[in-house]
């Protein structure tokens, strides 16, 4: 949460984040750049440039592989959250590891030529009409070009700027991009490879991404069909005696939205499930300091009106409630944004503390 | 509802006890994995081959007869410790260029190369030295040089530019090289042909299109693939030289 923009808020854990990253990402290219050749023995050996190209290229591609598993494996347990935390330094990372292997290729493959380097690129090879030859390079270019665009805007100054829903949209190009670079690599190097490791780990690698993604949409809609409710004017929530302070439930409701519901000292509150940063399950958070705390990047909001707390600007529709008998149902009709709504008092009966208690 | 036993993760906040080793593990993990990933992806690596500059040889300088293919070569006449007479050298400029503009007026006529030898087995090229410095006439009559033919021969292997091919890539044959070899052909660089079968001894081939002709475009779509070739095979030297018919250009599975 910002209130003006300054390129990096550090923290602690933003700090731990990108050293560990880093640590990770340097091991890869120093034993790729400085082992390997002394494994593989080849006299003469390999160009350098073509080396560096390639740990270059099997670095970003690894990077971007595990940046596309923390997504569902978040949504999968929880636990994985921290990884989200942070997760676009991990991108602008990449990018940069990206262009690295980018430029090892076009002042290599594409230079000492009378043209220029990167017009070469798009015209040296132009068998568009086969597959076995097929100009690779080009997705290569296209994943590039979109990775530079997503980093870009990566800052939160761009999401609010487009607003997060465009932002959101632009960001999704992050999945043609990864199939771009999957075709890079298969109608590449993979042409090519005699040795079989590096297909293998390929492989395994897209295959866990998609595998992933195929397991957090599953699990999503099973979570959907467990939250749906129905209902014209109101829908019902959940019994009150379930609920627990500090904590949400969550409901699909019938127009696609949904509405968290939050028990904080005894009273309920309904805000949108979404977060105004990034869209992150609000519901999935819990109360610290009187403040509804998303799971994904620690934005906080007043439950009882939907704002965050001031100097802080962002808000989330609120929703209102009501009790008929046990049952707390909400009106499906979102309030605007920021709209304070009186919090619905619940009987001490009914109430559950954060231990899981029901006072005396 | 986020299950209230489970550790909770404010980014700004310290970490949970409860996450620390959590975390501790999946960052262990991600360490180990990537370096691990790094050195398996970094030792699957293929040989390039033997194809190398010979810097190690130094600057050689030779005499010979020049002659087009078109593709301009030289059919050493003197040669010194490293070349010896007999040798055909294809020739090419600096990076992906050719020489065509100093060897055709010498086309038949004795000339001094000087440059760098790139060799890959007995596949000879010298990269010239800059000017008169690389190419020069030299006094003389240029003795008759044989080109003895081969007969025709339907042949299976790689089309590739014979600059990259002969080291000044490694690799430098392949798709993931295509696009390279396309753009060192179209500057002029020699195209060598490589059999799976050897012709005569040699598997490597100066490749041009029919009658003196450089190697139709329409051959460049089939560069860095496995194809089958026909042509017309004679003999310069210690070169092959595979005059293709261009229609005959097929790509093998």
């Amino acid at each position: 949460m910002s209130v003006k923009y300054i390129p990096v808020q550090w923290n602690n854990n933003k700090w731990l984040y990108d050293g560990v990253m880093l640590v990770g990402v340097g091991l890869f290219l120093y034993v790729f750049l400085n082992a390997s050749p002394s494994v593989l023995g080849y006299e003469p050996p390999i160009n350098p440039q073509v080396h560096n190209a390639r740990a270059f290229g099997a670095c970003a591609f690894a990077m971007l592989t595990v940046i596309l598993c923390i997504g569902p494996l978040a949504r999968l347990d929880e636990r994985f959250l921290p990884l989200l935390y942070n997760r676009r330094h991990f991108g602008v990372m990449t990018v940069f590891v990206a262009i690295t292997h980018a430029s090892y290729i076009i002042d290599w493959y594409f230079a000492f030529s009378m043209s220029d380097k990167y017009e070469a690129l798009l015209f040296a090879n132009t068998s568009y009409g086969q597959l076995a030859g097929f100009p690779f390079e080009i997705f290569g270019v296209f994943a590039l070009v979109v990775l530079v665009i997503l980093a870009a805007t990566s800052h939160d100054f761009w999401m609010k700027f487009l607003t997060p829903p465009v932002w959101k949209r632009i960001h999704y190009l992050i999945y043609p991009a990864y199939l771009s670079v999957v075709a890079h690599i298969s109608l590449g190097i993979l042409q090519d490879q005699q040795a079989h490791a590096f297909t293998v780990i390929f492989i395994i690698g897209a295959l866990l991404v998609g595998l992933l993604h195929l397991l957090a949409a599953l699990s999503e809609r099973k979570r959907d069909r467990a939250l749906s409710a129905e209902g014209v004017d109101w829908v019902e929530v959940a019994d009150v005696s379930s609920f627990r302070d500090g904590f949400a439930k969550i409901r699909l409701l019938p127009n696609g939205e949904r509405v968290a519901v939050y028990l904080m000292d005894g009273r309920l509150s309904a805000i949108s499930n979404a977060c105004a940063h990034q869209n992150g399950p609000l519901g999935e958070g819990r109360i610290i300091d009187c403040l509804v705390t998303c799971p994904w990047h620690g934005f906080q909001y007043d439950v009882r009106n939907g704002r965050s707390p001031a100097p802080f600007t962002e808000m989330v529709p609120t929703y209102n409630l009501r009790l008929e008998g046990s049952s707390v149902q909400v009106d499906p009709k979102a309030n605007p944004p920021g709209t304070p709504v009186d919090p619905l008092q619940i009987p001490v009966a009914y109430q559950m503390t954060k231990n899981g208690e029901v006072p005396a | 509802m986020s299950k209230p036993e489970k550790p909770f993760f404010v980014g700004y906040l310290p970490v949970q006890q409860a996450l620390r080793r959590w975390l501790l593990v999946v960052c262990a993990l991600f360490v180990v994995g990537l370096t691990g990933i790094g050195m398996v992806m970094g030792t699957a690596q293929d040989d390039p081959g033997p194809g190398a500059f010979r810097f190690d040889y130094g600057r050689q300088t030779v005499s010979g007869v020049v002659e087009l293919t078109p593709y301009p070569l030289v059919r050493v006449t003197v040669g010194n410790d490293r070349i010896k007479p007999g040798t055909t050298l294809m020739l090419v400029g600096q990076g992906k260029s050719n020489v065509d503009a100093r060897a055709v007026p010498l086309e038949g006529q004795l000339a001094k190369v000087s440059g760098i030898v790139l060799q890959r087995g007995e596949l000879n090229m010298l990269q010239l030295r800059g000017g008169a410095n690389g190419l020069a006439a030299e006094e003389g009559e240029a003795p008759p040089q044989d080109s003895i033919p081969l007969g025709r021969w339907k042949l299976a292997g790689e089309i590739c530019d014979g600059k990259c091919l002969a080291g000044a890539m490694r690799p430098g044959r392949g798709l993931a090289h295509k696009a390279c070899a396309n753009l060192c052909l179209i500057g002029g660089v020699p195209p060598v042909f490589v059999s799976s079968q050897p012709v005569d001894g040699s598997e490597f081939f100066l490749v041009t299109g029919p009658d003196g002709t450089a190697l139709p475009k329409s051959a460049y779509d089939a560069i860095g693939q496995f194809v089958s070739i026909e042509g017309e095979v004679e003999r310069r030297g210690d070169m092959l030289v595979l005059s293709i018919d261009p229609d005959s250009v097929e790509v093998l599975d």
